[in-house]
């Protein structure tokens, strides 16, 4: 078999989320003042007629675009891809700054598996950029409240890579919000910030599999997180199979998967799954395990999966691999 | 896979395609009613028989099935939850 090949020109896309008055135009704006990553292009996403968060973000006009059409993941398909074909022409023609990564701002009140999708769907966008991190705010004050009450705030903290929690000068997370996000994501890592003070580098660092696993599975109202975890390496044949079977009878329901696996052809490198509800990324070799843990872990988000048919579906394919 | 486990999968993908039936261990595999009431039988081929692995079997009719997604897909055609979505996925070896 050929090996994967990963172009190494593609442009890393972090997208921050949360829902309204999270503090992401704040969080924006710090991260642009930090000279590691000002030169990133944005894109704002508002929703409502006056671009007001575009005024408040200090970064360069030639790289700071506003969509303000509609919601993002509502006119994903024709806006934001344009928007980041535009940029990147614009990028190779030298008519704007050679910028270093992509950051996308949403609307509080988007979907951000639409974009994700879009991102990956969309072959053009895709072949020259990279999707390293959803960063999603979430208010310590009010979070709790609006999980519970707010479909949109779920979706947006179950798609998180990474979970920032925010206004935490004005009030300390509670329990129950703290109950409420490991419920929703337990893979996750979270950070407090205050006034968004962060390292950008902890929020835009790629990969972002999770360390975590403590839970066989954690759900809510329909959606859930659910995590495989494996000591012993997989066939490359039964994780090929496991992918087909999952995306053929899950469709849109599987919102993401990631993780890394090992293969009983090659354990000592571990190949990174990614996917979007129906579309998956093709699968990249990392050069070695990020740490000593060598177990194949694998985060399923999803809705109305049931928990234990991902691992079902896979000891039954690999059975009917190990006895053929 | 045991029957008991079969039962399993099988519940949790009819779950999954919303559809409604009771799946029961039954002599050399499962069984369970489709929604418009027609009985369904899954069994375990026997070893001579492969590549066959499952069959699926209705009154006047026994479909093979060489793997567990296969048997998955006649399942879910057999229940009336429509098609899933076909896609092909690759795992590239590195090299070296």
């Amino acid at each position: 078999m050929s090996p994967v090949v990963v172009p190494e020109a593609r442009l890393p896309v972090c997208v921050i989320t949360g829902f309204l008055g999270t503090g992401k135009t704040t969080l924006l704006k710090r991260v642009l003042r930090d000279p590691r990553f000002a030169d990133s292009a944005v894109i704002v996403n508002e929703y409502g007629e006056v671009p007001l968060d575009h005024d408040l973000i200090a970064a360069s006009e030639d790289t700071l675009i506003s969509v303000s059409t509609g919601c993002l993941c509502c006119v994903v398909r024709s806006d934001l891809t344009e928007t980041l074909l535009d940029l990147a022409r614009r990028r190779e023609a030298g008519e704007v700054p050679a910028y270093a990564r992509v950051v996308i701002e949403t609307s509080g009140l988007a979907d951000p598996a639409p974009i994700l999708h879009a991102l990956m769907a969309d072959e053009r966008v895709a072949t020259g950029h990279i999707l390293h991190a959803v960063v999603t705010l979430v208010d310590a004050a009010t979070g709790a409240a609006v999980l519970a009450r707010h479909p949109e705030a779920q979706r947006q903290a179950m798609l998180a890579d990474r979970l920032l929690l925010t206004k935490t000068d004005l009030a300390p997370a509670v329990a129950e919000l703290e109950a409420a996000l490991t419920a929703l994501n337990p893979a996750a890592p979270r950070l407090a910030a205050s006034h968004g003070e962060v390292d950008p580098a902890w929020l835009f660092a790629p990969g972002s599999l999770p360390e975590f696993l403590e839970a066989n599975a954690r759900h809510t109202e329909g959606v859930a997180s659910i995590v495989l975890e494996r000591e012993t390496p997989l066939p490359a044949l039964a994780l090929t199979l496991w992918l087909q079977g999952l995306v053929e009878h899950c469709g849109p329901r599987l919102l993401r998967l990631k993780g890394l696996v090992a293969l009983a052809e090659a354990p000592e490198k571990p190949v990174a799954l990614h996917a979007v509800q129906h579309l998956l990324h093709p699968l990249e070799w990392l050069d070695s395990w990020p740490g000593t843990d060598r177990r194949s872990r694998i985060v399923l988000i999803g809705e109305g999966i049931p928990r234990h048919l991902p691992a079902r579906l896979l000891a039954a394919i690999e059975a009917e691999v190990r006895d053929s | 896979m045991t029957p008991p486990e079969l039962r399993d999968l099988l519940a949790d993908a009819l779950a999954l395609w919303q559809v409604p039936a009771r799946v029961r261990v039954a002599a050399g595999g499962v069984a369970l009613a489709a929604p418009d009431g027609t009985p369904l039988t899954v069994r375990a081929a026997a070893a001579e028989d492969r590549p066959i692995r499952w069959w699926l079997e209705r009154p006047g009719q026994r479909r093979p099935c060489t793997s567990v997604l296969g048997l998955l897909r006649g399942l879910r055609n057999a229940v009336g939850a429509g098609e899933g979505e076909a896609r092909r996925a690759r795992v590239a070896l590195p090299e070296g």
